[in-house]
């Protein structure tokens, strides 16, 4: 039985709300475009991140790294590279005996007093290995004879998804369109690399990582150490970019946490850009090819797929399939296939902009066949709207923002060599949050305190912690300090699957409104009015009947004495929801002489619940779009088809989008502020690749069913139908 | 980076003396460094001693009449400043302006653009042990050759990098060097050397000699342009470009000169697309049956045909903003 399309289609359209500490019908700050607090300590480099903690004695840990793809490791000989000049520390990292399955698996590592005495003394290791064969491609993996590398075969066929009746739903069809689409590997490319400092008192571990767990990294480094939580502590004051990829200490965090012990001092341990292309994980391929059918009413029939794709060495690589519309009738068959490459893992909406791109390209050769326009086509095929699935109401809004209406019908007649062109495509997420806790000191000086162990993957989150408690307790944002990112704080999930925010704000909420009621209770005599008449507000605490009886807040807390308020709380149900949905639209040019494409305006329209601030949403969604624009256009995780060794293992191969390569980008928001917090890291950057796949098809007249979309293919595409006889 | 000596040689004549000495790859000049650190970084250069020639001349001159000269020393970011220059070697100017990122043009300079390594992906990494660095195969042959060489036929298969070496040749220039047998020019033409003749480097240079300068012949009556195709329009290589310099009586073109970039492991000079132009009014059918002209003998590898389109339209834009 296949899944349901859209699973939160049944979302109440009014959850009911949180009976104590609902969100204010009337905020003062929540709602606000408000500037993140911690921007200029970012902006002038004094914002210390995991790269930037020195600390007395630190040694610098370098990884040396397996150059084959596939090969067993016979010995590892440290002995030149210990008795190197400042080296503190060397250790293996795998056993001899063991193979390392693809090009930069661990195989040992060492600590010295430079990082250039690091790097020198890791070409001093000696490791024998026997290369074995190995597979760099899906081609390889799946062709007749190849080698048996994993140990459950290369490739892991999955079950069927099926319902409807296939067979009538092709009879029903006017039209039918056969075609096979393919996205390629791409890595995070966060601009802060993974790594950690570490360093040891005694049986307690302190560590500095670059993570969106702290929590969950705590977890890790004491599973894979042995010893307690409680002996662990972990600090992410700062990061720079995760997107999925770091959610706990890695091995090159546990190989820091070890070098630090065995040498006694701090070790810090950054990976590189290359270290980083390799190991440090990637969104995986995807390929499909699709039968699909639609009757001569524009009415979807019928969707039968089989598709693939790759996360590397041992791990799947699933997406959604079809993707939000509906196919009354239909079957897929996902298999993942296995290589000799680096291990996936999840990375900013996983799954779903493979998903998108593959149904929502064959959605406008679909309506190409009816002669249809493609966003008529896709609101009539469409799931019923619902809080979670608005893009019936969605598709006109963006439609008018763009200029949808001067769209020209597949191919740019126009002449001259650049032909422009519109596409469209829509996405939905899940999102939602809970198991936050917090906690709120009220200090006798006015002063209020709130701690949070999540951590800001760069979105905001201090930010929103501030906004949330201040607006709760009628105080000004400067008398709120918001300590997050650090184990030692109450618990909180990782920074993954838009749920941050949806998870951290109601426990905020909920947690600051304790405090504030606890503060009601001590001040209420002195008032000479009830507590429960009592409420916060523009830096007062006063009875919500007689503005007269009151304090002003340094009053009230004035009052407090020598017992601050000091209360902890949690995520409660009723101001957070799940289910985003958006839409997005992408004007490109391209120039069919040189093939080169360039995307030149997107415009998105994006729900996300209640918006907290209107501004970090914004920013969420731009860096999604021209994280899309890279996706369709630049990045690629290249392997040399013979040697399985990435090629590419840098920034100036590995393409990414620079000042000239963004467009221009309108973000229209769409506040719920009904349904509670929502998340919004990943919708925004689904949908991105898929309309500008779509814009440079009704540019060009030629469908590139393969990203990214490079010179070479819009190219060889033109000379394809020139060959054929075909004309613009 | 492997650990270095480094000499910081105070003019010209110091560098030239500690030079000297020097053995292929065991001693390098450092300007810039914009390529060098980033070649010993990847442990693919990995010389004992740098020497400093920040100090070589670096001064441009452009005379109303005669030869103009520009030191090796000069930055990028000078030649793109320079109003005479722009307005004398309009195709120079902009090379130099679409190089890299204005960090780079700050940095870089004449003769580290003109000496620097290529870019190819193979022999770039520590990873392949190429021909180049005395491996036994180019790996591109039947690897991932989208942005490797459509001209040469072989056996190593680089483009050449430099993008001020295209018009350089366009324009008739020359390579000042000095040596331990003090100071000759080369003819850019003859400057950049095939891998048959020199797979260890790019250039005629001996590894004791120093590039001091570029000469630039007086145009007189030219026009000219480059024109460069790029996939990103911030900070990426061309995937072709190229340099037109016509010389004109009236409308017509008396003679021409024609040199592709990003296709052949030298920059590309084409006759066949020097004799479609000459003695003609320049017009687009003309410019089509030079670009054609200049790659009917181009041999693409295994995944780089489309860059015969991209070259082609790259001269064809050349030669038409010239007369524009």
């Amino acid at each position: 039985v296949a899944e349901p399309q859209v699973p939160e289609v049944r979302t109440p359209a009014a959850p009911k709300q949180h009976e104590k500490y609902p969100w204010p019908e009337h905020p003062t700050l929540v709602g606000t475009r408000m500037k993140r607090l911690d921007g200029p300590v970012k902006v002038t480099g004094a914002a210390k991140y995991a790269y930037d903690i020195n600390r007395p004695g630190l040694l610098h840990g370098r990884i040396l790294r397996s150059p084959h793809p596939h090969a067993r490791v016979v010995s590892i000989d440290l002995s030149a590279a210990q008795k190197a000049p400042g080296v503190k520390a060397a250790m293996n990292v795998i056993e001899p005996g063991k193979e390392v399955m693809y090009q930069g698996d661990e195989v040992a590592a060492v600590a010295a007093a430079t990082e250039e005495q690091a790097r020198d003394a890791l070409r001093l290791i000696k490791v024998q290995y026997e290369v074995l064969p190995n597979i760099a491609t899906i081609a390889q993996a799946m062709q007749d004879g190849a080698p048996k590398i994993f140990k459950d075969g290369n490739i892991i066929e999955g079950e069927a998804q099926e319902s409807g009746d296939l067979d009538a739903g092709f009879k029903a069809a006017a039209h039918i369109v056969e075609a096979s689409y393919e996205t390629q590997v791409l890595t995070h490319v966060c601009l802060e690399t993974h790594g950690s400092v570490c360093e040891w008192q005694g049986e307690n571990l302190t560590s500095w990582v670059s993570t969106q767990a702290v929590h969950g990294t705590r977890e890790g480094f004491a599973e894979a150490l042995g010893i307690p939580q409680a002996n662990v502590r972990v600090i992410t004051e700062y990061m720079g970019g995760g997107f999925g990829s770091k959610f706990g200490p890695d091995i090159q965090g546990i190989v820091c946490a070890k070098l630090a012990k065995q040498a006694g001092a701090a070790v810090k341990m950054m990976l590189d850009r290359k270290e980083e292309h390799l190991a440090a994980g990637n969104r995986p391929s995807s390929f499909s090819k699709i039968k699909a059918g639609v009757g001569a009413d524009g009415m979807l029939t019928a969707f039968d797929a089989v598709s693939w794709g790759t996360g590397g060495a041992g791990v799947g690589a699933g997406f959604p399939l079809p993707y939000i519309y509906r196919f009354p009738n239909r079957r897929r068959k996902h298999r993942d296939v296995y290589t000799n490459a680096g291990q996936a893992r999840a990375m900013r909406a996983p799954g779903h902009p493979q998903g998108c791109f593959h149904t929502e390209m064959l959605m406008d050769e679909l309506a190409d066949k009816v002669k249809m326009d493609p966003v008529e086509f896709r609101i009539k095929n469409l799931p019923p709207e619902a809080p979670n699935a608005m893009w019936r109401t969605y598709y006109p809004i963006a439609a008018e923002m763009f200029g949808w209406s001067r769209r020209h019908p597949t191919g740019d007649p126009s002449p001259g060599p650049i032909k422009r062109g519109m596409g469209c495509a829509a996405n939905q997420w899940g999102g939602g949050g809970r198991g936050t806790k917090a906690h709120c000191e009220i200090n006798a000086d006015g002063s209020v305190v709130v701690r949070c162990g999540t951590q800001d993957i760069g979105v905001g989150t201090r930010t929103h912690v501030t906004m949330v408690a201040a607006e709760t307790l009628g105080i000004p944002m400067e008398m709120v300090k918001a300590e997050i990112g650090d184990s030692n704080y109450p618990f909180s999930g990782g920074s993954g699957g838009s749920t941050t925010s949806p998870s951290v704000a109601p426990a905020i909420r909920v947690t600051s409104g304790k405090a504030r009621d606890a503060l009601f209770a001590r001040v209420a005599p002195t008032i000479g009015v009830d507590a429960a008449s009592l409420v916060a507000a523009n830096g007062r605490i006063q009875s919500k009947d007689d503005a007269s009886k009151g304090l002003s807040w340094k009053d009230a807390c004035r009052l407090l004495g020598t017992e601050p308020v000091s209360v902890d709380g949690e995520w409660e149900a009723g101001l957070s929801a799940s289910g985003s949905s958006g839409v997005q639209f992408a004007e490109v040019e391209v120039d069919i002489e040189t093939g080169v494409t360039k995307v030149s305006r997107i415009v998105c329209v994006q729900d996300c619940g209640l918006i907290l601030d209107p501004l970090t949403a914004e920013s969420q969604c731009i860096g999604g779009m021209v994280a899309g624009v890279n996706y369709a256009l630049f990045e690629h995780r290249l392997l040399d088809r013979n040697t399985g060794i990435m090629v590419n293992p840098n920034m100036e191969f590995y393409l990414l989008a620079g000042p000239a390569d963004i467009p221009k980008i309108d973000v229209k928001l769409m506040n719920q502020p009904e349904r509670g917090v929502i998340g919004i890291g990943e919708p925004p950057t689904i949908s991105t690749a898929a309309a500008i796949a779509n814009a440079v098809r009704n540019a060009t007249g030629v469908t590139i069913r393969s990203l990214p979309i490079t010179p070479d293919k819009v190219l060889t595409a033109i000379a394809e139908r020139e060959k054929t006889g075909g004309t613009l | 980076v492997k650990a270095f000596a480094y000499v910081n040689a105070a003019s010209q004549k110091d560098a030239l003396a500690a030079m000297g000495t020097a053995t292929r790859g065991k001693m390098l000049p450092i300007a810039g460094g914009m390529d060098l650190l980033g070649l010993m970084k990847d442990y693919v250069v990995q010389p004992d001693v740098l020497v400093n020639v920040k100090h070589l001349p670096s001064t441009i001159t452009v005379p109303a009449q005669g030869l103009t000269v520009i030191g090796a020393a000069a930055k990028l970011v000078e030649l793109v400043e320079h109003t005479a220059l722009g307005k004398a070697y309009p195709a120079l100017a902009a090379a130099a302006e679409s190089v890299g990122t204005p960090q780079i043009r700050n940095a870089g300079t004449v003769g580290g653009n003109l000496m620097q390594r290529p870019r190819c992906w193979y022999f770039r990494s520590e990873d392949f042990n190429c021909l180049k660095k005395g491996g036994a195969r180019c790996f591109a042959v039947d690897g991932e050759n989208q942005f490797h060489a459509i001209f040469g036929d072989g056996p190593c298969h680089i483009v050449h990098p430099s993008t001020l070496a295209v018009p350089l040749i366009a324009y008739g220039g020359r390579v000042k060097v000095a040596g331990p047998q003090g100071e000759r020019e080369i003819e850019a033409d003859k400057f950049f050397a095939m891998p048959d003749r020199n797979m260890f480097g790019e250039t005629v240079l001996e590894p004791n000699e120093l590039v001091t300068g570029i000469v630039l012949p007086v145009a007189r009556n030219t026009r000219s342009a480059m024109y460069e195709v790029k996939f990103k329009q911030s900070h990426d290589w061309p995937i072709a470009m190229a340099a037109v310099a016509l010389r004109m009586t009236g409308d017509t073109c008396e003679s021409a000169r024609v040199v592709l970039g990003a296709v052949a492991p030298i920059p590309w000079r084409s006759p066949a697309a020097e004799a479609k132009l000459k003695g003609k009014k320049i017009d687009q059918a003309v410019a089509w049956e030079a670009a054609e002209a200049a790659l009917a003998d181009a041999k693409p590898m295994s995944g780089n045909a489309y860059k015969v389109q991209v070259a082609k339209a790259a001269l064809r834009r050349a030669i038409m903003k010239a007369m524009a």
